[in-house]
């Protein structure tokens, strides 16, 4: 009974073997240009607490599952850019949430991609890339938590920090 | 060696299918056979000697081996207590009483407490023929009589079915700690929780290696949401060392998934400031491989256990679907298909046929389970809070998911056909993101 098992094991196994080398056949390896690694140092940010840039860096709000910026959204990043502009030694960390519902991965990458919507919006402005970093928190940091459009809109959005 | 072995066990299993009855020794159920019925297998309280058996091991050891094969929905735990006698007489199983029970199998354990050591002796009987099948002596620490327990479980499940069981696995979660999250494991049923990381940091999406020696997750400790492997003591559940910085692009670096020769990571990355896309690292040179290149978010890759595709969620057609991609020919399938347009979560199952993934319908979310091919559709959770990340057991009978149904997200576990829930999860902080281990017995 064993020794039927043991060959039946064996067979199986060159079989599987065969199976592997068949198939090494890999994705063609693309060149890929990698931008540097990532310098994002988190401490160098902070809440902004002066009631008039305050004013200025408001939230920008997203309808569920986008990141296209809406009016309102692009009159605030015209005001951010111009603020930045005048400022030059600032830099903005652009943080991108979304609310409570759906995939915690896709969110983050939604997340992601909602920064990046100012980011871009901002560069456009005029605005230096260098003196604009971006993150994502995807659905896990959000503002308030209850379940309802309310909340759920609040936490849709790009929240902005600056440097020290 | 871990994939090569698994590959082979796999066919082994599906040559055994093929194989008549006598050639293998008696099968007692045939698990692939799906309108196959729960076997009654009876387990009365195991004797106790040596000292004192002061936390009633002898009893949480019989429980945990009747919970793994009753969750299983192969075999059905009869209360031994329904009897009204002993069912067992000098380690003798007293027949009579055990077939007016209804019991077919009878598991008779022995088990003697020497300090900080513990012997467990346990056997396996067909109540029927009333013969001893399997016996096994564990001889091991007081501790560790849970995985013990557990290794009897697998040991009494591939006596019986052939098939191998998955009792001793782990489990990787997600358990948050408002502001933070950190990567918890547990074992299969939810005993012996404990906090693997301790960053004080956004720590998300474990994802076991195939050896079960490596966990890749993401996380904020840094200020970026890096990738990290920390290596573990599987069954011990403890890291060791500090964690391993793998990828540190700019932009996110995360839903980490290990090829099954555990020599490279899918995972999603944004390199170019737009949107993001699926690559594969390879973790001895750090060299990258594209997998997408498209204008829509792309995320979530999972490897098929072959090796030669790759799942993952691409919103290219407006709303995120699951798709499917062949590594050599770069051919594209989609195979999410139901009336929602938001899936996500796509988890391939350990035997290839099947991907799980997430839906939303009517604004809840829930588990879904799809053909590689797309052709089959099924949604197997419904009405009961959301359910989402869905997690294959390493034998691709069973799914860990996290569900909101009791209010705050827990883990729960069931079987693939999604019966039997189980909530395995308990206390403060919601838990998400399980990831199941591969078993590393009986191999």
């Amino acid at each position: 009974m064993k020794h039927y098992q043991r060959l039946l094991m064996n067979v199986a196994c060159a079989v599987a073997l065969v199976f592997c080398f068949a198939c090494a056949k890999k994705v063609k390896q693309e060149a890929i240009e990698i931008p540097a690694e990532n310098e994002l140092n988190a401490n160098e940010f902070q809440d902004i607490t002066d009631p008039a840039i305050k004013a200025i860096f408001q939230d920008l709000r997203f309808d569920y599952d986008r990141f296209v910026l809406k009016p309102e959204a692009k009159k605030t990043l015209t005001n951010i850019a111009g603020w930045l502009k005048q400022n030059t030694g600032r830099r903005v960390l652009v943080e991108g949430h979304c609310d409570a519902r759906g995939t915690a991965e896709y969110n983050l990458a939604l997340g992601e991609r909602r920064a990046n919507s100012a980011k871009t919006f901002l560069i456009e402005q005029g605005v230096p890339e260098k003196n604009i970093a971006t993150i994502s928190y995807g659905k896990e940091r959000p503002t308030c938590e209850e379940a309802g459009e309310s909340c759920y809109s609040k936490n849709r959005r790009d929240h902005f920090l600056l440097s020290k | 060696m871990s994939k090569a072995y698994k590959f082979c066990a796999i066919l082994v299993l599906l040559c055994c299918a093929a194989v008549p009855q006598t050639a293998q020794g008696k099968v007692y159920i045939d698990i692939y056979n799906p309108s196959s019925r729960s076997l009654p297998i009876v387990i009365p309280p195991f004797s106790s000697g040596g000292d004192f058996d002061r936390e009633g091991i002898a009893s949480k050891a019989a429980q945990i081996i009747g919970d793994d094969l009753d969750f299983s929905g192969v075999f059905r735990a009869v209360d031994p207590s329904a009897a009204g006698v002993a069912l067992v007489e000098g380690g003798r199983p007293k027949w009579d009483k055990i077939a007016m029970l209804g019991a077919e199998a009878v598991i008779v354990g022995a088990m003697t407490i020497n300090a900080d050591r513990i012997v467990l002796e346990l056997r396996l009987y067909d109540a029927v023929q009333q013969k001893e099948i399997a016996a096994k002596k564990y001889d091991g620490l007081v501790e560790d009589y849970r995985l013990i327990a557990h290794k009897f479980a697998n040991e009494v499940f591939k006596t019986l079915t052939g098939a191998r069981g998955v009792f001793d696995a782990k489990l990787a979660y997600v358990k948050s700690d408002l502001p933070n999250k950190e990567i918890c494991i547990s074992d299969y049923d939810g005993a012996g929780a404990r906090q693997l990381t301790n960053y004080r940091s956004l720590s998300l999406g474990p994802a076991w290696s195939h050896d079960g020696r490596q966990l890749a997750f993401t996380s904020y400790k840094d200020g970026n949401p890096n990738l990290y492997v920390l290596g573990v003591e599987m069954y011990r559940g403890v890291a060791k060392g500090p964690a391993k910085l793998v990828s540190k692009k700019k932009g996110v670096n995360i839903t980490p998934s290990w090829s099954p020769d555990d020599t490279r990571i899918a995972l999603t990355l944004n390199l170019n400031n737009g949107n993001s896309e699926i690559y594969i690292h390879t973790l001895a040179t750090a060299a990258l491989e594209r997998v997408t290149n498209d204008w829509a978010t792309d995320v979530s890759p999972d490897w098929s256990p072959d090796g030669k595709m790759i799942t993952w969620v691409s919103d290219r057609t407006g709303g995120p679907q699951i798709y499917t991609v062949n590594l050599s020919s770069g051919r594209i399938k989609r195979i999410s298909f139901n009336e929602s347009s938001y899936n996500t979560s796509p988890a391939w199952s350990p035997r290839g046929d099947r991907i799980a993934y997430v839906g939303q319908v009517g604004g809840r979310f829930n588990i879904f389970i799809a053909s590689t091919d797309g052709q089959y559709q099924k949604q197997i959770t419904s009405g009961q809070g959301n359910n989402e990340d869905p997690a294959w057991s390493p034998d691709g009978r069973y799914l860990a998911f996290s569900s909101s149904r009791t209010g705050q997200k827990e883990i729960y576990i069931m079987r693939a056909d999604g019966i039997g829930a189980k909530r395995i999860t308990f206390g403060k902080g919601a838990k998400t993101e399980p990831a199941w281990s591969p078993s590393l017995s009986n191999q």
